[in-house]
């Protein structure tokens, strides 16, 4: 276990900074070139960004404590500029360190049981999982016990350090896939059959430049029998993925090119042998993990107050109707904070925030924390009792943005305001099309509608899986935004597909205006989403709204 | 942050430790915030077993430092390994100096007959220093009645211009050690028997008749009392000692080589595979201080480099079929190649070779890096050669960093 909550997993990760610390120290005298830095940096999270370089610090299964998110805010404070960026994979990118810090930001985070390993780099990156997890009312089973057990699998294992390209894994044990399991390399989802518990495995999902759904490669894995076959995929993965060209390198490419079925023979081939490597010590610790992610002790909730203040406040009823989700257990409640208020940048979250969100996680929540990929934070047991109180802590704070799943809820990457990769700004975007919205006063009028944001092909912001996906691209020097249709990343997993000819920067908010009315006017209730209308209806109408011009050629 | 100033330092801890005995000076000093970094240095002489034990009882873990002068005699080497291997040391570390340093200077091994002082110098004096410049004190077996320049010895002394020496026999008698070695049963060096109860290098070492200083056998019939090691910042400076300003040398300084190499562990942790389990003698047999030469490859193993030996059967590429691996399981030796440090089949090659049973040598070949040599390690793989540059680039000290692999190996750990 790699966690302050165990004293072996926190020499670990001390150990772990130190061993950075001297690669920094023997890149500076010379010891390792910097092409052999390189790699050694990204799996320890350091990236070289636009302005600084950039470290990327895990939150595992996006589960994280009061202690430990005060730990990023100190670092926050003490190393960047008082925030940081939650990520569409549960991470939290510090933009502003310097190398030299790192180590000690490294050593900081060690103090609170995070890290920032294999967070980059073409290895097995942070494993994640629904942020509704031990709280959502469909679930099957908390999937993080089999999350961290992957985790404390994948750290510095030795054979998968150095893969053909990285290597994302996701878990999920709602009936209600909440991890988009479809679109990572390995998509794990819990089942029971027969009584037994096991996985649904899926492989050769991504987004990025050729995004692809994942293909079910077992139907029913044995849960017992996950890292062996796991392995089994890695080590298939890792002789035949490709090398030659890092755009083919995924496993979804060797998925379709050498074809499923080619690929199911190699890895059931291989994980009988792994499986007979594997002797239960697996299933012990599995054991002790299924402890430490028992869920708190649940009382007894008195809802008459909670009941009142929803009679008495529409503010309050408005933000329960649309940020809570439902909890398994009668009386709780868990709660999306999001942070996409008027204005604010998606995903970041300022030192302050997180030590709010500490404090108001102990007094009303018990003290539990996620961060769930859409980039807000979620407070998955609270009392329903405790909602009037944390509602107005938090709306104090400018965090009670009744918004969670709606069109002003945008998932957007940094852009290329910060990341060298990007080729078109995406937070403006997002800013200007909520900001839109909201003028038009039509947030709640739209109810769920998942907007998605990239600044680049490598499609940060799951662009593809937006029921509207926008991606920014450098057309000869000028930013152009392709606008995709129909994707998702939730009950039916799908890839949006091209509307048509990109948009200048100034153009795409008027278009989505355009696709926004059209919505409106076509859709059979306030309850269709435009999602539904689509399917129902086909494209064709939507991207008449975007190209009235070619509409009225026709 | 240690107290820059040494004399200060020293009075500081000699007034802390003034009424302790030795065994409470060497176990508070270990883990004194003011001492910092710590190593034993040990000839593994006559009286050594008493500080060898006393470490492992308080710190098993501390890093010994035991110089072979390649001059000694072979029964401290026997009394080297017997001792390693019977008190549970962790951190055993053999200094000598490199081919390159003895070439330079005494190519013929007759150095000591023409300047006993250079002879130190080289095999001695600068290893030692090179081998302790990581370390902010060494602890010492010198105690008073040796008399000498020994008879102020205090628990603390300061070695300007960075270190502390520690001396926790310092107030000692000789019946003091005698007691200790028979309460603890320890093993005695076979030549005080013979009439060494001082013991050096061979060539400088004779015995001592009844009556005679102990000390009085080491470089009989010359003024010469002390090797240097325990002059280093006193009066005497010799070798490449601290970056700043020193008096010139009194002997000419040898050839400065740019790497520290022969920093040997010399066991392995008790918990270790007996598979892989590493003994002394399998150490002082190697020639660890295999230094690059010209272009020759070097081969990497847990105690550092060696010159390349024995050739591979077979040589596996990155994209070797892995269904043919099984026509290769007679093989002694398989070399399976990295053709860059990225490319990550090689791992799994092994891997898979260990799996279907593969019991011979495994050598990795091409583009890794001292930072992945616990990887290769952890699938199987023996050794790794990499070329004379790289060896340059990162010694053999960096890759011994990473001899620790069967730490913190989690996927070994969950798989049982």
């Amino acid at each position: 276990m790699l966690d302050a909550t165990n004293d072996d997993g926190r020499a670990y990760l001390q150990h772990r900074a130190q061993q950075f610390r001297a690669q920094v120290a023997r890149r500076l005298d010379g010891s390792l070139t910097e092409e052999e830095f390189r790699p050694l940096r990204l799996m320890n999270g350091v990236y070289l960004q636009l302005h600084a370089y950039m470290l990327r610090v895990a939150i595992p299964y996006g589960t994280i404590s009061p202690n430990q998110i005060r730990g990023l805010a100190d670092i926050a404070d003490r190393w960047d500029r008082g925030y940081g960026h939650f990520t569409t994979r549960q991470n939290i990118q510090f933009n502003w360190a310097k190398l030299v810090d790192i180590p000690d930001m490294l050593d900081a985070l060690a103090d609170v049981g995070l890290h920032a390993i294999q967070t980059s780099g073409n290895t097995v990156r942070n494993v994640t999982t629904d942020a509704f997890a031990g709280a959502a009312a469909d679930e099957i089973e908390d999937p993080r016990p089999w999350a961290e057990l992957l985790r404390f699998w994948s750290t510095d294992h030795a054979e998968f350090q150095f893969l053909p390209r990285k290597f994302k894994i996701a878990i999920s044990g709602g009936k209600r896939d909440r991890a988009v399991i479809a679109a990572h390399d390995i998509g794990l989802r819990l089942r029971r059959q027969d009584g037994r518990l096991g996985f649904q495995v899926w492989i050769g999902g991504g987004l990025g430049r050729t995004p692809m759904i994942g293909k079910v490669v077992r139907e029913f894995l044995p849960a017992e029998d996950l890292l062996p076959y796991v392995e089994g995929i890695l080590a298939a993965y890792n002789l035949s993925g490709r090398r030659d060209n890092k755009y083919k390198a995924r496993l979804k490419i060797t998925v379709a090119e050498r074809g499923l079925d080619v690929l199911r023979e190699e890895i059931e081939e291989e994980f009988q042998r792994r499986r007979a490597v594997f002797r239960g010590h697996d299933e012990e610790l599995l054991a002790r993990l299924r402890d430490r992610f028992a869920a708190p002790v649940f009382r007894e909730v008195d809802e008459t107050g909670f009941h009142a203040a929803r009679a008495a406040s529409g503010a309050f009823r408005s933000w329960i109707d649309t940020n809570l989700s439902e909890h398994r257990v009668p009386g709780y409640a868990s709660v999306t904070v999001t942070l996409k208020a008027p204005g604010a940048v998606p995903g970041d979250c300022t030192a302050a925030q997180m030590r709010l969100i500490a404090e108001l996680a102990e007094r009303h929540a018990h003290g539990d924390i996620r961060i769930a990929h859409d980039q807000n934070i979620v407070l998955p047991h609270v009392p329903k009792s405790e909602l009037p109180a944390l509602y107005a802590a938090l709306r104090e704070a400018g965090l009670a943005t009744a918004n969670a799943g709606h069109i002003t809820d945008i998932i957007s990457c940094p852009g290329m305001d910060f990341c060298t990769l990007a080729t078109a700004r995406s937070v403006p975007i997002a800013q200007e099309l909520a900001d839109y919205v909201r003028a038009r006063d039509l947030d709640d009028e739209i109810g769920k509608f998942d907007v998605r944001i990239s600044g680049c092909i490598n499609a940060c912001g799951h662009h593809h899986l937006g029921h509207v996906g926008i991606l920014g691209l450098d057309r000869a020097g000028v930013e152009n935004y392709q606008i995709t249709l129909g994707g998702d990343g939730y009950e039916m997993p799908a890839i949006g597909e091209r509307a048509g000819a990109g948009f200048p920067y100034d153009q795409v908010v008027p278009a989505i205006g355009r696709l926004i009315d059209a919505y409106l006017e076509v859709r059979e209730s306030p309850e269709e989403r435009f999602i539904d209308a689509l399917r129902r209806l086909g494209p064709a109408p939507f991207k008449a709204a975007l190209y009235p011009a070619e509409a009225s050629h026709a | 942050m240690l107290d820059a100033n040494l004399d200060s330092r020293a009075a500081t801890l000699n007034a802390r430790y003034r009424n302790h005995a030795a065994v409470q000076v060497l176990r508070h000093a270990l883990s004194d915030p003011d001492l910092g970094r710590v190593a034993l240095v040990s000839s593994f002489g006559a009286e050594s077993v008493v500080l060898l034990h006393m470490l492992s009882v308080a710190s098993p873990d501390t890093p010994v430092l035991f110089i072979d002068t390649e001059m000694l005699f072979p029964e401290t080497l026997d009394y080297q390994r017997e001792i390693a291997a019977r008190l549970p040391l962790t951190d055993v570390r053999v200094i000598r100096a490199s081919e390159d340093e003895i070439a330079a200077v005494d190519p013929d091994g007759t150095l000591h007959q023409r300047d006993t002082d250079s002879c130190c110098n080289v095999r001695k004096v600068v290893p030692l220093e090179r081998a302790l410049s990581g370390f902010d004190a060494w602890i010492t077996g010198r105690k008073r009645f040796q008399g000498g320049e020994r008879k102020q010895l205090e628990f603390f002394e300061p070695e300007p211009p960075f270190r502390l020496r520690v001396n926790p026999l310092a107030h000692w008698r000789p019946e003091d050690i005698i007691d200790y070695m028979d309460e603890n049963a320890l093993p005695r060096h076979p030549l005080v028997a013979r009439g060494y109860p001082s013991i050096g290098c061979a060539p400088c070492t004779s015995p001592v008749k009844p009556g005679e200083d102990p000390r009085s056998g080491r470089w009989r019939g010359s003024a010469k009392t002390e090797c240097g090691i325990h002059f280093i910042g006193g009066r005497i400076v010799r070798g490449p000692v601290a970056p700043e300003p020193q008096p010139e040398p009194e002997v000419a300084r040898v050839a400065p080589v740019a790497h520290l190499h022969v920093v040997t562990p010399v066991m392995e942790r008790p918990a270790a595979s007996k598979d892989n389990e590493m003994t002394t003698a399998d150490l002082t047999q190697a020639s660890t201080s295999a230094v690059p030469q010209a272009d020759a490859p070097v081969l990497v193993r847990d105690d550092g480099f060696h010159p390349l030996e024995g050739q591979p059967d077979v040589s596996l590429p990155s994209d070797t079929d892995p269904d043919t691996l099984a026509d290769h399981l007679n093989a002694a030796m398989i070399a399976v190649e990295f053709p860059a440090m990225t490319d990550g089949r090689g791992f799994t090659l092994a891997r898979l070779l260990r799996e279907l049973g593969y019991k011979g040598r495994i050598r990795a070949t091409g583009s890794l890096i001292a930072d992945q040599y616990a990887m290769a390690r952890r699938v199987g793989i023996d050794e790794v050669q990499i070329p004379a540059a790289l060896a340059r680039r990162q010694p053999a000290d960096q890759w011994l960093a990473r001899a620790d692999w069967r730490e913190w190996d989690h996927r070994s750990r969950l798989a049982g």
